[in-house]
């Protein structure tokens, strides 16, 4: 709104002079605005364009007032600039309109169009004004910033570190796309706090906690941490954050960025460890170790074993001064001028031996190497001096010089053993030493040669006398010989020595040593006597040693054993060697040794038979075993044994017991007599007295033919009853070979028990049986286990002789017992056994009877024990005592005669020919 | 008809006691067996036995015993012992202890004769 101007000239001035009033200082106020200002119809014409309207253009009013057409709107902005204004028209309000005009020079610049309406009282508008400023500039500069934001962003984008800023707060808000590409987060996972997720959990809480020290100080600080990277490995970085303030100081950003340092930390770390590693060796090093700046002038570095050497702190050691008050005073000039001498260059490397006194005033020494490190130009720098402690060396010489003299004295004192002989002097004077080589008290010796002579052994005498005739020859002694002690100990000497001449060649000095080889003569003694013990040993026994290696079939024999085979002893022995000797039907047994051995057993005994070539018959014993494995190899070692003598003696013995058996049979036979006499005398008794019947019956008148017949009859039933008997004896006491039968033993019993029938009666013995059924036979001599039965039998019976106060009852039982042997027993109520005739009641020639051999049981138990049973007998609950044999039941077909070693070893079969 | 003499005949053995009676009754006698010496003692032909063939080795009572057992009872009788065990010494001791003979078996005709003969 235009004000209204105060002025009025007088009272008759028209609303037009007013108008022109009012229109030049409007035109006036327009003028002076510097802003180029535009006036225009309601309709859109120009009306009015101010100076700087027109300056700026560079037209004429006449011109601009055509402006739609006139170009001076840029062509883009032209429509909105028009539309803008026919909106605000409408809207009867102002409007705001940015857009380019062009100026005089051609160029066109942004305005800002601020268009304003004139209204009247009424509302109605009378003019537009259209204010332009100018805001080319800031304009220009908003692009800039925006392209130059672009930029930034580009920047922050692709610069290789991580950028990220965060709220004064801490909550970050923004990651450039690196960042966020690295750790697999998106920006809305991220911003906040989110990002902390990616950070390894050992370092989140010192993370934390550094950014909030950080925080509070408000500077510039950083930290490290690990982040994770998309593929999930962890990598070292730099977390940097800077504040930025505004003018009050405050802080109103954080901005920050993380950078790789994971290569340089591995390298930090390498180097720690290296520089530590360095450290380490340095430190540790077992010589002393110094390094000296020529440049300083002092020891720079010692290490600890050069502390420990010196007895000095590291400190005292970053003194040159400390080395050379150390170093022993005669040594000090001498030592400081040679490593003077070092120092200036003379030499690149020196070597001394330095002798250092340390605090408490012990001696050390060391070896020390000195070495000169030159700088670039060439001139002496540094000197690196290695120090060895020689001390326990040079002790140890000492010590060993010591040990040398010792054994010097030592030498002098066995001197004194040595024997110095002037041969043509009547006395030598003998140290104490040389007496008591001879068993004398110091000084008893009268030095004359009859009285040595008395001092050697007799019987070595003569050996004596060959050695010094020998000597005369040849100018050597050398000699063993026994002495007798006074104390009547004999002792070895042995004496060496040269024997010298005068100038006629006649015996003049001996001279050597003498020392006492008593315990090694008798240790060869007895090497001897022990060696010819075997020897003889061997030749005694008969047994001869083998050893055999399978793989190379080395066989070594010893001397008996090629006596043994009558072999030659230089004959090289082999397989077929032996072979040739072994008895062709025990060639088996050679092969299957053979065999055994080369599936590796480990123990062998095999008893088998040579054939000689004069036809005689060798029994031999053999025991191998297999020896610890050396090198892999299998080797037997094993005795060998002539055995034939003893063979022969145990065929002698098993004939002369066989002989036995017979005769003990017969004198059981003598206790038959009875029952014999009884079993043959009855029927015969019978048939005597028939015949006489008969006899007379057919002799009266008229003849009684039935009582003949009948006699007759009884007649021949008495005959075969004896003759029953006679077989059953004959079978019985028979001299018949050992035959090895199936027998049942229950049918044998009953066989005996019969046999014995009378002589059980006449003995008031009343017998009961208990006979197993289907007890299984047994493999053996069935005579001989009647045998055993029938002496079982009589001997209960007698023990039950003497009872007359009780029933003599026998019980005779046979069973299958539990170990699956066949049992036979027989029990009687008789005297009963004695605990102190138990242990010998099976002995040969024990009898508590007063008749009879006693060889009844001790022939029972062989007969058993050779059918591999057992036999026994217990005393029973009640009265009397119960003898029982077991003997093992048939096995099924097997007919040898195996005879196994009782202890339980797979190989360990002895076999013999049955 | 002169009554016959018994004789009582005692042994354990079968055959004895089929054989003997029938040729001591050819040679006119009568005979009574008997398998055991309890057997003899309680039967009632001790009074009328004038004779006892008696066996040694028996089961139960043996022949010695039932001689002492008739000795005790006060009976006579003269005993001719029979038995198939024994050696020489045998029948001198039978005829010590008061039997008229002893007959070792197997004995003949004859020596029975003789043994009889000397009772009768």
């Amino acid at each position: 709104m235009v004000g209204r101007p105060v002025s009025t000239i007088n009272g008759r001035d028209t609303a037009a002079d007013e108008r022109q009033n009012l229109e030049s200082t409007f035109r006036q106020i327009v003028e002076s605005i510097p802003v180029p200002v535009a006036v225009t119809t309601p309709t859109g014409e120009v009306e009015n364009l101010n100076q700087a309207t027109l300056k700026y253009f560079g037209r004429t009013l006449e011109e601009l007032k055509g402006w739609k057409s006139s170009d001076v709107v840029h062509p883009d902005d032209l429509e909105r600039t028009i539309s803008a204004q026919l909106e605000a028209h409408m809207a009867g309000c102002s409007y705001n309109v940015e857009s380019r005009h062009r100026g005089a020079d051609g160029v066109y610049r942004w305005f800002n169009v601020l268009g304003l309406p004139l209204r009247d009282e009424q509302g109605n508008i009378l003019r537009w004004f259209h204010l332009q400023v100018d805001i080319d500039d800031r304009k220009r500069a908003e692009e800039k910033l925006k392209a130059s934001e672009v930029d930034l962003g580009h920047i922050i984008n692709t610069i290789p570190a991580f950028a990220w800023s965060a709220d004064p707060d801490g909550t970050t808000d923004f990651f450039n796309q690196h960042y966020l590409d690295y750790v697999g987060l998106s920006a809305e996972q991220a911003k906040d706090w989110g990002w902390t997720m990616a950070v390894h959990p050992d370092d989140r809480d010192s993370l934390a906690q550094r950014w909030r020290g950080i925080m509070a100080s408000g500077q510039t600080g950083e930290t490290e941490a690990r982040l994770r990277r998309v593929d999930g490995s962890y990598r070292w970085f730099l977390f940097r954050a800077s504040p930025l303030h505004d003018e009050t100081g405050a802080i109103v950003k954080w901005y920050g960025t993380n950078t790789d340092i994971d290569d340089l930390k591995q390298g930090e770390t390498f180097i720690r460890d290296s520089e530590q590693r360095f450290r380490t060796i340095f430190d540790e090093a077992g010589t002393g170790i110094t390094l000296l700046d020529l440049a300083v002038g002092e020891p720079i570095q010692n290490n600890r074993a050069l502390q420990k050497m010196l007895d000095c702190t590291e400190e005292e050691l970053g003194r040159y001064e400390t080395f050379n008050r150390l170093t022993f005073e005669g040594d000090r000039e001498s030592d400081a001028h040679t490593f003077r001498d070092l120092c200036e260059g003379k030499c690149d490397t020196m070597r001394m031996e330095k002798h250092f006194v340390l605090r408490d005033g012990r001696s050390i020494w060391a070896n020390v190497i000195f070495t000169l490190l030159r700088d670039a130009a060439g001139d002496p720098r540094y000197v690196i001096a290695i120090h060895e402690d020689i001390t326990e060396r040079k002790l140890t010489v000492e010590k060993l010089q010591a040990k040398q003299d010792l054994l010097d004295l030592a030498q002098k004192a066995a001197r004194a053993m040595a024997f110095d002989w002037y041969i043509q002097e009547p006395v030598n004077t003998w140290s104490p030493e040389q007496e008591a080589l001879y068993g004398l008290a110091p000084g008893t010796f009268d030095g004359k040669f009859e009285s040595w002579k008395g001092l050697i052994h007799p019987k070595d005498w003569p050996l004596v006398v060959k050695t010094l005739q020998h000597a005369h020859k040849t100018g050597e002694i050398s000699i063993e010989f026994r002495v007798n002690w006074p104390d009547g100990s004999t002792h070895w000497l042995a004496a060496n020595g040269q024997m010298f001449f005068d100038e006629q060649r006649a015996p003049y000095r001996m001279v050597g040593f003498t020392s006492d080889v008593t315990s090694r003569k008798r240790a060869e003694e007895e090497l001897r006597r022990s060696e010819a013990f075997l020897a003889e040993g061997q030749h005694l026994s008969r047994i001869g040693n083998f050893s055999w290696s399978t793989a190379s079939d080395e066989i070594m024999w010893s001397e008996q054993l090629y006596r043994i085979f009558e072999f030659d002893p230089d004959l090289t022995i082999t397989l077929e060697l032996i072979g040739s000797r072994v008895h062709p039907d025990d060639a088996s047994m050679l092969f299957d040794m053979v065999e055994r051995a080369r599936t590796g057993a480990t123990d062998f005994e095999y008893e088998h038979r040579l054939l000689m070539p004069d036809n005689s018959i060798k029994h031999l014993h053999l025991i191998a075993h297999r020896a610890p494995d050396r090198d892999g190899q299998v080797e037997y070692i094993g005795a060998v044994q002539d055995v034939t003598e003893r063979r022969r003696s145990e065929e002698a013995l098993s004939k002369a017991r066989s002989e036995l058996a017979h005769v003990a049979r017969a004198s059981t036979l003598g206790a038959l007599t009875a029952s014999i006499a009884h079993e043959v005398n009855q029927p015969l008794s019978g048939i005597i007295t028939n015949a006489s019947t008969c006899l007379r019956m057919l002799g009266a008148d008229p003849p009684n033919v039935d009582g003949a017949l009948e006699t007759a009859r009884r007649t021949i039933r008495d005959g075969k009853r004896a003759s029953d008997v006679i077989t059953r004896l004959r079978a019985l006491f028979g001299k018949k070979d050992i035959t090895t039968e199936s027998i049942d033993l229950n049918e044998a019993t009953l066989e005996v028990l019969a046999l014995s029938r009378s002589e059980l009666q006449r003995g008031q013995v009343v017998v009961q049986t208990q006979l197993a059924n289907d007890l299984p036979p047994v493999i053996g001599d069935r005579v001989q286990l009647q045998q055993v039965i029938l002496n079982l039998v009589l001997n209960a019976s007698d023990a039950m002789s003497t009872v007359n106060d009780g029933p003599r009852q026998m019980f005779v039982k046979t069973e299958l017992s539990e170990d699956v042997n066949v049992r036979f027993s027989v029990s009687d109520t008789g005297v009963g056994l004695r605990p102190e005739t138990m242990d010998h009641l099976f002995d040969a020639f024990f009898t508590t009877k007063s008749t009879g051999m006693g060889i009844g049981l001790s022939i029972s138990r062989s007969i058993i024990e050779g059918h591999q049973g057992q036999i026994g007998a217990t005393p029973n609950d009640g009265p009397g005592a119960t003898f029982y044999f077991s003997v093992p039941r048939s096995p099924a077909g097997n007919r040898a005669v195996l005879v196994t070693d009782a202890v339980s070893n797979d190989d360990k079969h002895v076999w013999r020919k049955a | 008809m002169i009554p016959r003499a018994l004789i009582s005949v005692v042994d354990d053995d079968e055959s004895v006691r089929e054989s003997l009676p029938d040729l001591l009754r050819e040679f006119g006698f009568e005979v009574e067996a008997f398998a055991g010496g309890e057997d003899f003692l309680a039967s009632d032909s001790i009074g009328r036995t004038r004779c006892l063939i008696l066996d040694v080795a028996m089961p139960g009572m043996t022949g010695p015993a039932v001689q002492t057992e008739l000795k005790r009872r006060g009976h006579k009788i003269p005993i001719i012992f029979i038995t198939a065990h024994g050696d020489a010494t045998t029948r001198p001791r039978m005829i010590e202890s008061g039997a008229v003979d002893c007959l070792l078996k197997p004995f003949s005709e004859k020596a029975l004769l003789e043994a009889l003969d000397t009772v009768f």
